[in-house]
């Protein structure tokens, strides 16, 4: 039982995982069911010696502002209203504070303090960009660009979000283009290649010499005017370093094509169009991001494009590695699907129908 | 802020506290702590509580593809979600297709759903897939436009509370069983019906909500109702049902709560019940009833005004009552005002109360009588506030002279008089 002094309130002893001990009003302190418990069903916190021992997560700072809530809670007379702007006053903390205090309130199951110091960090959280939350909160910046980019996060319309997904989008239309160009140098060697399996033959069985040959002509016009097309696109392009690119996944859909020239002219079509389609998406997309932004933060985010380059490329390097490894063992594998690259998609299906 | 500790304040809170912490936020930004940190990554999915709204909706003018985003948003996050989910609410405006909405509840009723909110857009009523009926943890249902057909093998809801069906298409048989094969059943909504006829046995029923047009209610075991409000729409074809109705809707209706509280009635409420309503039988007292509100009741209709001193003489606790009239000012028929001295008995007293509202008054002569009545016969009256309706101005003064001279039983009773402003 707890002493009752007389026309006094009544005290009762509490203390915290640190060793201190401290004297409190024992209506005030039976506003926490942890601490109601301890009282009546283990009888403990009548005297010093055998004091309620508290959580771990109550220190003396938040014990105090717990006991505060409660001190002010426990009189019965209060209007809702009073009770309201008291709470609205007492959340007014900063946020290292708030969330010990929410942590301390949670082991004494102190119901109505965790909600309100929740409803408080949720509206801390609210809002802000993640940069902000990690600083607010001291968070690692732990995960990779790569962890950050993918589809888990395609959800959202941060601008600054969408922004790397462009930029993740223009450096594989980089890479396809490289890869373009270098094919193309490569193909002005072995112009045999580009006819088809009929031409082939006919040649093989004595066929027209001139058909033959205007077949040939006008495969050399086609691959000039796509060398064209590609130096064209690539001179948009910032200078990359990576060269090792030469054999990409996409290149396996390029080759299926030079090798079958059966109807050419569908196949040619079907190889502009996703060039076209890329350099106008880019063209979009870049008349997109001027649109939404001011100068001042295009600037920085101009600053945060260049250093998000970088970072990607000391990656790229390693992923090619693994991509050539598989690449090589098979060409035709069918490409990585991309984001609203159905063209791509439809490149390959054109292959396997010639 | 602080530089002694660098340490992450955040991330080793238990998972309770984190919960909580992310519920209170669109779901969009908790979405977004996934690329806080690494310990962040999952966080977000492990939330019981999943709350789609305006704010998940993408910006722009194309309505198909925001609809597109909201839904492929809805179908990740239910896809990269761990764990039970116990509350899932979609309220938007626009209709996510049906296969789409089938699969999210079939998923749903895989993951011990307790609460489902569903209020979509008016496009297309969904029609709710059978996998809804078999959520056995379901404690609050709401669904707002849909088609429900119960399969034949439903047993019931065994843990719903409370259930609100809005504008909800369902054969009105299976709503009277729906209702009776939830025993736990507290709360009960029904919206926009057309025509209905129904029994409610709902024995733990507290608070039941209807709006609509009904021509029949009966409240057959509901021993525990503490609120009822009612707004009753009528048409033709229900008018002429309560022509030939027999019965008293008043004891079918009222005849089986008494630990009523609270009674709000809206529109066609009091003429509902006065159908049948003989005059001066009173064979049940609402003991707790307190708080009385009725709506466009018709004072030149004197069943309806039977109905209203029955239900304020049959509840002596009565401490708060509010009258709307419904202003139709046409008939100029002689009104018997000799009832009030007739068929009152003096000893008839409203003893505890206190406050009485009365709205769009016109001045009809048992409008009048009706407040003497009620001044003459509380002597605990505080305030008695009076507002005629906007469209008579002529009679105003006489009402103004008529209350001043009415004898108050109440010493501290005030009499106020609102004039709204034209």
């Amino acid at each position: 039982m707890a002493i009752v002094k007389p026309e006094m309130k009544s005290y009762i002893w509490l203390e915290t995982a640190d060793g201190s001990i401290q004297e409190v009003e024992e209506e005030v302190a039976m506003f926490c069911p942890v601490i109601c418990r301890e009282l009546l069903q283990n009888g403990k916190g009548s005297s010093k010696n055998c004091a309620i021992l508290l959580p771990e997560r109550v220190n003396p700072a938040n014990l105090e502002l717990i006991l505060e809530f409660c001190r002010f809670h426990q009189v019965p007379g209060r209007s809702n209203k009073e009770r309201k702007k008291h709470d609205e006053k007492f959340v007014r903390l900063d946020t290292k504070t708030l969330c010990d205090l929410a942590s301390a309130a949670d082991s004494l199951q102190l119901r109505p303090v965790v909600d309100l110091t929740s409803r408080a960090l949720a509206r801390v959280i609210e809002g802000k960009t993640p940069e902000e939350i990690r600083e607010t909160f001291h968070l690692p910046d732990d995960l990779t660009e790569e962890e950050k980019l993918e589809p888990l996060r395609n959800m959202t319309d941060d601008p600054r979000i969408r922004l790397l997904n462009r930029l993740y989008a223009r450096k594989r239309k980089e890479l396809y283009d490289r890869k373009k160009l270098k094919n193309v140098d490569v193909e002005e060697e072995p112009r045999v290649d580009e006819r088809s399996v009929d031409d082939l033959l006919s040649f093989i069985n004595g066929g027209d010499q001139d058909s033959k040959a205007a077949r040939v002509t006008k495969n050399k016009k086609k691959s000039r005017g796509r060398k064209e097309q590609a130096r064209n696109s690539s001179s948009n392009n910032e200078p990359g370093n990576n060269n090792k690119e030469s054999n990409c996944l996409t290149s396996g859909c390029l080759n299926g094509d030079t090798s079958d020239g059966s109807s050419p002219s569908r196949n040619s079509e079907l190889q502009n169009s996703p060039s076209a389609m890329f350099s106008s998406k880019l063209d979009l997309d870049d008349f997109d991001i001027d649109d939404e932004l001011d100068p001042a933060r295009k600037e920085e985010i101009d600053r945060e494009v260049e250093d998000f380059a970088r970072r990607l490329d000391s990656v790229w390097p390693e992923r090619i590695q693994q991509i050539l490894s598989l690449g090589q063992e098979n060409r035709r594998l069918t490409p990585i699907s991309m984001n609203g690259n159905g063209s791509m998609k439809r490149c390959t299906a054109g292959v396997d129908r010639g | 802020m602080d530089t002694d500790s660098d340490s992450d304040l955040l991330s080793d809170l238990p998972q309770s506290i984190i919960e909580s912490i992310l519920v209170k936020v669109p779901l969009v930004d908790a979405v977004r702590t996934s690329i806080l940190s690494r310990k962040w990554r999952y966080k977000w999915a492990a939330i019981t509580e999943l709350v789609f709204n305006d704010t998940c909706l993408t910006s722009g003018h194309d309505k198909s593809i925001i609809s597109c985003n909201l839904v492929n948003f809805i179908t990740r996050c239910l896809f990269l979600h761990d764990g039970p989910i116990h509350k899932f609410e979609l309220n938007t405006s626009y209709s996510p297709a049906s296969p789409d909405l089938d699969q999210w509840l079939l998923f749903l009723s895989r993951k011990d759903i307790k609460e489902l909110i569903i209020d979509i857009g008016e496009d297309d009523w969904f029609r709710a897939p059978s996998c809804v009926f078999f959520c056995p943890k379901l404690t609050h249902l709401v669904l707002v436009r849909c088609e429900l057909n119960p399969p034949p093998n439903f047993k019931g809801f065994l843990c719903l509370k409370h259930l609100s069906l809005q504008q909800v298409i369902i054969p009105p048989h299976d709503i009277e069983v729906l209702i009776s094969s939830c025993p736990l059943l507290e709360s009960l909504t029904l919206s926009y019906f057309d025509s209905l006829e129904l029994t409610i046995r709902a024995p733990n029923l507290k608070y039941l909500n209807l709006e609509g047009e009904f021509k029949d209610i009966r409240l057959e075991n509901t021993p525990q109702l503490i609120g009822i409000s009612v707004a009753m729409y009528m048409t033709d074809d229900i008018a002429e049902h309560f022509e030939q109705c027999s019965g008293c809707n008043f004891d079918k209706f009222l005849g089986g709560v008494p630990c009523l509280e609270r009674l709000i009635g809206h529109i066609y409420f009091t003429k509902y019940l006065s159908i049948g309503n003989e005059q001066g039988n009173f064979p049940v007292t609402y003991q707790n009833l307190k708080f009385i509100e009725l709506y466009q009741v018709s004072f030149e209709d004197m069943k309806e005004l039977f109905v209203v001193l029955r239900l304020i003489v049959s509840s002596p606790n009565l401490e708060e009552l509010q009258i709307s009239s419904s202003s139709i000012t046409t008939t100029t028929d002689i009104y018997d005002l000799e009832f009030w001295e007739r068929d009152w008995p003096a000893d008839c007293i409203f003893g505890k109360l206190k406050i009485v509202h009365m709205t769009d008054f016109s001045g009809l002569p048992h409008e009048i009588a009706f407040i003497k009545f009620l001044l003459g016969h509380s002597p605990v009256l505080e305030q008695m506030i009076v507002a005629p309706t906007i469209y008579v101005t002529d009679k105003v003064v006489k009402m103004l002279i008529d209350l001043l001279t009415f004898r108050r039983a109440s010493p501290q009773a005030t009499v106020k008089f609102i004039q709204e402003p034209l």
